[in-house]
């Protein structure tokens, strides 16, 4: 069921991306941001056996490619297990690596300038940086998840002001994962393991939660990112359901996203480059829903290739389309809003 | 209330060594406490594994996720055998991993590779006839041993042969022909989009979007319908009627029971040991083909519980390794470098989803040669010496509450050989151990250098011959 509202439902728009290890493409990639002249910043991240997915791919909707930057290690510049990224109005990258418990900070050029954090429960130190999110002022708000918290740094990392607790009461959180500053400046936060969004006043004082646990329409589980419209619509990407939904700002069900993707322009060319392979996709079935013996969502996503896998993180571009990122496909399905 | 005894205690530990990865001194005193056939029972019916949860991986471990490579998938095995509170369905999932060998280098398909793992967990303790049902039904199966080559009119025989010759009867039981009317029997079974799934498989291809799992098609329309005769049975079958006539088979219960055997009892199989595995036959056909109840007859038999069974068999190199990440306390949590741990049983011959043929590894002896120890040792050497872990600290701990925190070297010694699993070692290894502790004295807890001592005492003994065993 979907209902219309003032902030217009979602349709399919065109999917971007392709897997690859190396240059263009993504590899595990886990989060995207937008810079102010529509440029799309993609987080890839690695896995042990394989390092070259820790680059950033820098992108546009026009699946225009502008090269990457980064790559695996400790050292300045790298990543281990990066986790999020966000730009500030100037241009300059910031990423979280909740390995290396610390963000690293790129210019408007992308080369490395500093990285800064220690690791600790005190105020000012992290453990587990996840989300990250540069608010009006540039200031920075960042996910310190395994203290269960939300601080607040200047670029330079000098501490400001941090709230929340482990929990489940309100205010509190359970691993918490993405955050996002709306428009008006109030932050949400996907807080993972209690299958909820809080949102909170931009002092951080705690305003309403959303969700409850679940996978029915309005439940959620194990959410990973949101992001907020002008009109406080949520659109969250419901991770351990592999879906994206849509709650009207007082959390009341809108839409639900199963994904629905189709061949990006990068995945055209591989095809096209590759005609046994373009031939036998061509004559297959890619929707067998029919032979599958699971329900679990996460198994019928590995089985169904248009649907959504892993669904990490969600962004507007400056023209209102939503930008879903699938960490497990190594793409993005964009969606439209149409009044 | 009974008393638990030193050999309560002891046998206790055998059993835990052989359907688990082992147990600390204070699970041994629990479950023997407990009793021992009550103990076997909860073996053989597990609950909630309890294990660490997919979510909480796959959050950090991204490979963990989409199941691509092969050591992520190990890995992934790996902490569900470390959690788990199922030990027995791990192992019973490892042995027809050993029986039913299928590997990632022909497949390229990691995520159908540990779906079948799981089935084998599902499955394993249940009926043998259901398992291989299952079996053939498998994804990765029919691609590893290619029935989904295998069409009406123009068979493979690959899956018939291997069926009766690796996963059931053994060589000797059937004939050639028996093999071809199997064949012709499984046609049909196949994949969806079997060409594109097949071809993305022999290329390696992630593109455009990276795997997509298999599932299984069974099309009719490429079944063999025509009358058949198999090990002397005729009529129009298909694979299912053909597993139904290969469990009735007296050859059929001699060769899995064996193998059982040989995976839970004893590497070698003497007079005494043949009469556990005849009893072990009895309960196959008792319990219409039922795994768990032949196992049963097995931990409960009085070979099983004899000397001879105690340490007679030498550890494969995952149940070695997690065994000491058990008493280590270490990858509780997701942790940067399971999948290398993964890598490292690999180095010391099983490598988990890449066995080297069909047949399997080759175990007993085998699993040591001169490469392997090294690499075994090395390892738990370097995991048990972390006096940061939590297995390693709870160890120390219980060293600092006996005698006052200050023990003589015969008394560390045999502390710790109990703390990690009430481990008998002969004199001359027990009088090695002794000596080197010796060297620096009684231990003291308060001492700065204890805890180390400690440590480099525990990485030790997992280096002891006994260690090797189980």
């Amino acid at each position: 069921m979907t209902t219309v509202t003032k902030s217009g439902i979602l349709t399919y728009d065109r999917t971007l991306g392709v897997a690859a290890m190396d240059a263009r493409g993504f590899y595990y990639a886990v989060a995207l941001a937008f810079r102010s002249d529509g440029r799309l910043f993609v987080q890839g991240r690695s896995h042990d056996g394989d390092t070259r997915g820790a680059r950033i791919t820098v992108m546009d909707y026009d699946s225009g490619y502008y090269g990457d930057f980064g790559s695996y290690g400790s050292g300045d510049g790298q990543f281990t297990w990066p986790t999020d990224i966000a730009l500030d109005s100037e241009g300059n990258v910031y990423v979280t690596d909740e390995y290396l418990q610390r963000v690293s900070v790129f210019d408007s050029d992308v080369n490395f300038v500093k990285k800064w954090g220690t690791q600790g429960s005190e105020e000012g130190m992290i453990n587990g940086p996840s989300g990250i999110e540069c608010d009006a002022d540039d200031n920075l708000l960042i996910v310190d998840h395994n203290n269960n918290r939300i601080q607040k740094f200047t670029r330079d990392g000098i501490f400001l002001k941090s709230f929340g607790s482990e929990g489940t009461a309100e205010g509190q959180f359970n691993l918490p994962w993405g955050l996002r500053v709306a428009p008006d400046g109030q932050i949400y936060v996907a807080d993972w393991r209690n299958d909820r969004i809080q949102r909170f006043t931009s002092d951080g004082e705690f305003v309403a939660a959303y969700g409850e646990s679940g996978d029915g329409e309005g439940q959620l589980y194990r959410p990973a990112s949101v992001e907020i419209d002008d009109a406080g619509y949520m659109y969250i990407a419901d991770w351990g359901n592999e879906r994206v939904q849509v709650f009207d700002p007082d959390g009341g069900f809108v839409q639900l996203l199963k994904g629905q993707a189709t061949t990006s322009q990068w995945a055209q060319e591989f095809l096209d480059a590759n005609l046994d392979e373009n031939r036998a996709r061509s004559e297959s079935d890619l929707e067998q829903y029919h032979l599958l013996t699971t329900d679990d969502p996460h198994e019928v996503a590995s089985q169904i290739e248009t649907i959504f896998w892993s669904p990490i993180s969600v962004r507007f571009d400056s023209e209102g389309r939503l930008f879903v990122l699938e960490r497990n496909r190594h793409r993005i399905q964009v969606y439209a809003k149409s009044m | 209330m009974t008393t638990t005894t030193r050999q309560d205690i002891d046998l206790m530990a055998h059993l835990m060594r052989r359907a688990a990865f082992g147990a600390t001194l204070d699970e041994l005193e629990q479950k023997a406490a407990k009793g021992y056939e009550e103990t076997v029972e909860e073996l053989l019916n597990p609950g909630d594994p309890g294990d660490l949860s997919q979510d909480a991986i796959r959050r950090y471990h991204v490979d963990h996720s989409e199941l691509r490579q092969m050591n992520s998938a190990a890995g992934n095995w790996l902490y569900r055998m470390i959690t788990s509170k199922n030990p027995l369905e791990e192992r019973i999932a490892l042995f027809f991993h050993s029986l039913f060998a299928t590997g990632y280098t022909k497949l390229n398909q990691a995520r159908c590779l540990l779906n079948q793992i799981d089935m084998f967990r599902q499955r394993g303790l249940g009926r043998f006839d259901t398992l291989l049902v299952e079996l053939s039904r498998d994804p990765a199966m029919l691609l590893w041993l290619d029935n989904n080559e295998s069409h009406n009119g123009h068979i493979n025989e690959n899956y018939g042969r291997e069926l009766l010759e690796l996963f059931s009867m053994g060589i000797g039981n059937y004939t050639e022909d028996d093999i071809k009317e199997a064949s012709r029997a499984f046609t049909g079974w196949t994949l969806g989009n079997v060409e594109y799934m097949a071809m993305r498989a022999m290329k390696d291809s992630i593109w455009p979007y990276s795997r997509i799992a298999w599932h299984f098609q069974y099309r009719a329309d490429d079944h063999d319908e025509g009358e058949k005769t198999f090990l002397g049975e005729s009529g129009n079958f298909n694979g299912e009627d053909i597993v139904a006539i290969i469990c009735r088979q007296r050859a059929t219960a001699e060769f899995i029971c064996t193998r059982l055997f040989q995976f839970f009892a004893a590497d070698r199989v003497d007079d005494d040991g043949q009469a556990a595995i005849d009893e072990m036959i009895d309960s196959y056909f008792a319990s219409e083909y039922e795994i768990g109840a032949v196992l049963r007859t097995l931990f409960n038999s009085d070979y099983f519980k004899s000397d001879a069974a105690r340490y007679a068999r030498v550890k494969g190199p995952v149940e070695y390794v997690v065994g000491a990440i058990k008493t280590a306390g270490s990858y509780r949590q997701p942790t940067l470098g399971i999948d290398k741990v993964a890598e490292q049983a690999f180095f010391m011959g099983q490598g988990l989803l890449n066995p080297p043929t069909v047949e399997g590894w080759h175990e007993a002896e085998e699993w040591i040669d001169s490469g392997a120890l090294v690499e075994r040792v090395n390892f738990v050497a370097n995991e048990l010496a972390d006096t940061s872990q939590p297995g390693v600290k709870a160890i120390i701990g219980k060293l600092a509450d006996a005698n006052g925190g200050t023990l003589t070297p015969d008394e560390v010694v045999d502390n710790c050989l109990d703390q990690m699993g009430a481990i008998a070692v002969s004199d001359s290894t027990r009088g090695a151990l002794v000596d080197h502790v010796g060297e620096h004295g009684n231990l003291s807890l308060s001492d700065d250098s204890s805890e180390q001592r400690v440590g480099e005492l525990l990485g030790l003994i997992a280096a002891t011959r006994e260690y090797q065993m189980a």
